[in-house]
C-alpha cells in the first residue's frame, strides 16, 4: 500500500514539475514577445540611437535551451527512479519467496527433531522422518548455492570448465540424469530427433539449465510431467526444443520470465514455490555459452516449449571459442 | 462437530509443504485429534464445505486459493470457527492482514512443537469456553449496541456487522467483568490463553477495533475506558 502510494506521489510530482516547466516555458516566451513588441512600438521614439539588436534573441535562446534542459534532467530522474522502484518491488518479491523458501524445509526439519526427541517414533515412521529431512536438506542446499552461483556467475567469478562435446550425447546424458535426480519415471522425457554436431560446453552449468527447465515443467504440471525433447542442429546451430504439458505461459510473459526475480501471478498455478531466479540464471549460462533461449506457449494448459540455440564448434568466431577453452 | 472436548477434535490442516504436513498430522494425532490435511486452497475449501471441523490449521502462501483468502470463506461460513494462521511470512503486515481477516492466532515458521500443540489446545479450550459462556446469554445489549455471540451479528446506531471470534472473546471477557479493571496480561492470558508472542499493542488494538463499532465518538469512550497503567474497563450505567 504504501509502495503503491509513494509510485503514486513521484508520478504526481512529475507531472507537477512538467506543468510548472510548461508554465516557466510559456511565460518566458510571452515575456520576450511582449517585450519585443512594446520595444519596437516605442523604442524608436523614446531613444532613437538605440538599433534593434539580433544578440536580444541570445538570452531568449539561452533560456530556451536551459528550460529544455531541465525538463529533460527531470524526465530522466523519473525513469531512473521508475526503474529503481521497480527493481525495489521485484527485490522485495524476491526477499519474500527466499524467506518461504528457506523457512518452510527449516521449520520441516525442526519439527522432525523435536518430535523424534520428544516422542517415541516407532522405527518405520522415523525411516519415513530422515527421509523427509535429508529432501529438506538437499532443497536448503540447492537454494542456497543458487543463490551463490548465480552471485558468481554475474561477478564473473565462476569456475567454468568448457570443452568441445558431442551435442546430442551430451544433452541426452544430462537429460537421463535429471530423470534419476527429480525421481522421474522412465518414459517421463522423450527425446526425439539427431543432432550430429559439436558445441562448446560446459557440462556442470549446462546440466543447471536442463534442471532448471524439468523442475519448472514438473512444477508447472497438473497431472504427471510430460516432456518432449528433440533435438536438431545446422551448419550454425544445435537446437534445443523443450516443450511440456504444463499450464502453459501467458503471451505477455514470454519475455518476462527470463528478467531477474519476476515470477508470473496467477492463481491457476499449482505450485507456489521459487524464487523467480531459476530461468534468469538458465538466461544467462545459455548468453555465456554465446547461445540464446526463447519461449512459446500456445495458451493456458497447453504447454510451454523453450528452445535454446547453441553455436555449433566449427561454426563459433574463434576468438570466442578461443577465450571459452581457455586458450591463448 | 462441536466437541465440548477438546480432545478427539477434528482439525483441518492446510498446508502445501509435504514435509512439513506429514509431521504435524503425525504429532497432531498422537496428541489424540483426527486431522484431515489439505494439499493446496482448492481441497481446503472443499474438505471444510463438505466436513465438520473444529479448528483449521492454515499456511498462507497455498496454491489456487491462498490462506487469506480461506480465512475469509471460513469467516462467511462459520463465525466462530478457531484458525490458526502458520506461515513463512514474517511482516507486522500479514500479520494484522491475517488477524484482520479473522485469523485467531498466527504462528510464524520455524516453531517449536510444544508452542503449536499449546497454542493448538489454548484454542479448542477457547472455542469451548466461548460455547460454554455463551451458552446463558447469547445476546447483549449496552446503549443503542446490540450483540449476538452466537451468530456474532451486531448492530450499533448506524449499521448492522460481524465481529470477528477473538473480537467477540475480547468483548464477552470484558463484558463478564464489568465495571472490573481488566490489565492487558490478564486479557492475554484468558482470552489468547497461550500466546507469549503476542505484543500487548495487540490488544490495544482490539480494543480500538471495539471502539469504532460500540462507541459513539471513539476518541472519547463512554463503555470501553482505558486506565492508565492498568489495563482497560467496561462501564455501562444502564445495567
Amino acid at each position: 500500500m504504501k509502495k503503491k502510494h509513494s509510485l503514486f506521489y513521484h508520478i504526481v510530482i512529475f507531472v507537477l514539475a512538467q506543468l510548472a516547466w510548461l508554465a516557466l516555458l510559456g511565460l518566458w516566451i510571452y515575456w520576450y514577445v511582449y517585450n519585443n513588441i512594446v520595444f519596437e512600438k516605442v523604442g524608436d521614439q523614446v531613444s532613437p540611437q538605440v538599433s534593434y539588436d539580433i544578440t536580444n534573441v541570445v538570452p531568449f535562446v539561452v533560456g530556451l535551451v536551459l528550460l529544455s534542459g531541465l525538463s529533460f534532467t527531470t524526465s530522466l530522474i523519473f525513469r531512473h527512479l521508475s526503474i529503481q522502484l521497480r527493481l525495489a518491488k521485484l527485490y522485495d518479491n524476491f526477499i519474500s519467496n527466499v524467506t518461504h523458501e528457506l523457512k518452510s524445509p527449516l521449520s520441516s526439519i525442526q519439527l522432525y527433531l523435536e518430535t523424534l526427541t520428544e516422542r517415541n517414533v516407532p522405527p518405520d515412521k522415523q525411516k519415513e522422518f530422515i527421509g523427509l529431512m535429508t529432501t529438506d536438506v538437499n532443497r536448503l542446499n540447492n537454494l542456497i548455492n543458487s543463490i551463490l552461483e548465480i552471485s558468481a556467475l554475474e561477478q564473473k567469478k565462476l569456475s567454468h570448465d568448457y570443452q568441445v562435446q558431442d551435442a546430442e550425447s551430451t544433452i541426452k546424458n544430462l537429460l537421463m540424469d535429471s530423470v534419476g535426480q527429480f525421481r522421474l519415471p522412465d518414459d517421463a522425457i522423450n527425446i526425439s530427433g539427431s543432432a550430429p554436431c559439436e558445441i562448446v560446453t560446459d557440462a556442470k552449468t549446462m546440466k543447471i539449465v536442463l534442471d532448471n527447465l524439468v523442475d519448472n515443467a514438473i512444477k508447472y504440471s497438473l497431472e504427471s510431467v510430460k516432456i518432449d525433447v528433440k533435438l536438431s542442429c545446422n551448419l550454425k546451430k544445435f537446437i534445443i526444443e523443450f516443450s511440456d504439458n504444463g499450464i502453459g505461459i501467458p503471451p505477455g510473459e514470454f519475455k518476462k520470465v527470463f528478467n531477474k526475480f519476476h515470477r508470473i501471478q496467477n492463481n491457476n498455478v499449482p505450485n507456489v514455490k521459487g524464487t523467480g531466479l531459476g530461468l534468469y540464471w538458465t538466461k544467462e549460462i545459455i548468453r555465456n555459452h554465446g547461445g540464446k533461449i526463447s519461449v512459446l506457449s500456445e495458451g493456458e494448459d497447453k504447454g510451454t516449449k523453450f528452445t535454446i540455440e547453441l553455436p555449433v564448434y566449427g561454426a563459433s568466431k574463434k576468438r570466442f571459442v578461443n577465450k571459452l577453452l581457455k586458450r591463448k | 462437530m462441536d466437541n465440548i472436548s477438546s480432545k478427539e477434535s477434528k482439525i483441518l490442516l492446510v498446508e502445501d509443504e509435504k514435509s512439513l504436513a506429514v509431521g504435524l498430522k503425525f504429532n497432531l494425532v498422537e496428541e489424540g485429534y483426527l486431522v484431515e490435511w489439505a494439499k493446496d486452497g482448492r481441497e481446503a475449501v472443499n474438505l471444510f464445505e463438505s466436513e465438520n471441523f473444529d479448528m483449521i490449521i492454515l499456511d498462507i502462501m497455498l496454491p489456487y486459493i491462498n490462506g487469506f483468502e480461506i480465512a475469509e470463506i471460513v469467516r462467511k461460513a462459520n463465525p466462530q470457527m478457531p484458525i490458526l494462521m502458520l506461515t513463512a511470512k514474517t511482516s507486522k503486515g500479514d500479520m494484522v492482514k491475517g488477524l484482520e481477516l479473522g485469523a485467531d492466532d498466527y504462528i510464524t515458521k520455524p516453531f517449536h512443537l510444544k508452542e503449536l500443540l499449546l497454542r493448538v489446545k489454548g484454542m479448542l479450550k477457547r472455542k469451548v469456553w466461548y460455547k460454554e459462556v455463551t451458552l446463558n446469554q447469547p445476546k447483549f445489549s449496552f446503549g443503542n449496541n446490540e450483540i449476538n455471540f452466537e451468530s456474532l451479528n451486531c448492530k450499533n446506531s448506524k449499521e448492522e456487522f460481524k465481529l470477528t471470534p477473538q473480537e467477540a472473546m475480547v468483548l464477552k471477557y470484558l463484558i463478564d467483568n464489568k465495571g472490573k479493571i481488566v490489565s492487558r496480561k490478564e486479557l492475554l492470558e484468558n482470552v489468547w490463553h497461550m500466546n507469549p508472542d503476542i505484543e500487548t499493542r495487540t490488544v490495544d488494538n482490539f480494543i480500538v477495533r471495539l471502539r469504532k463499532y460500540f462507541e459513539t465518538d471513539p476518541s472519547k469512550p463512554v463503555y470501553f475506558k482505558s486506565v492508565r497503567g492498568a489495563g482497560y474497563v467496561f462501564e455501562d450505567q444502564q445495567h
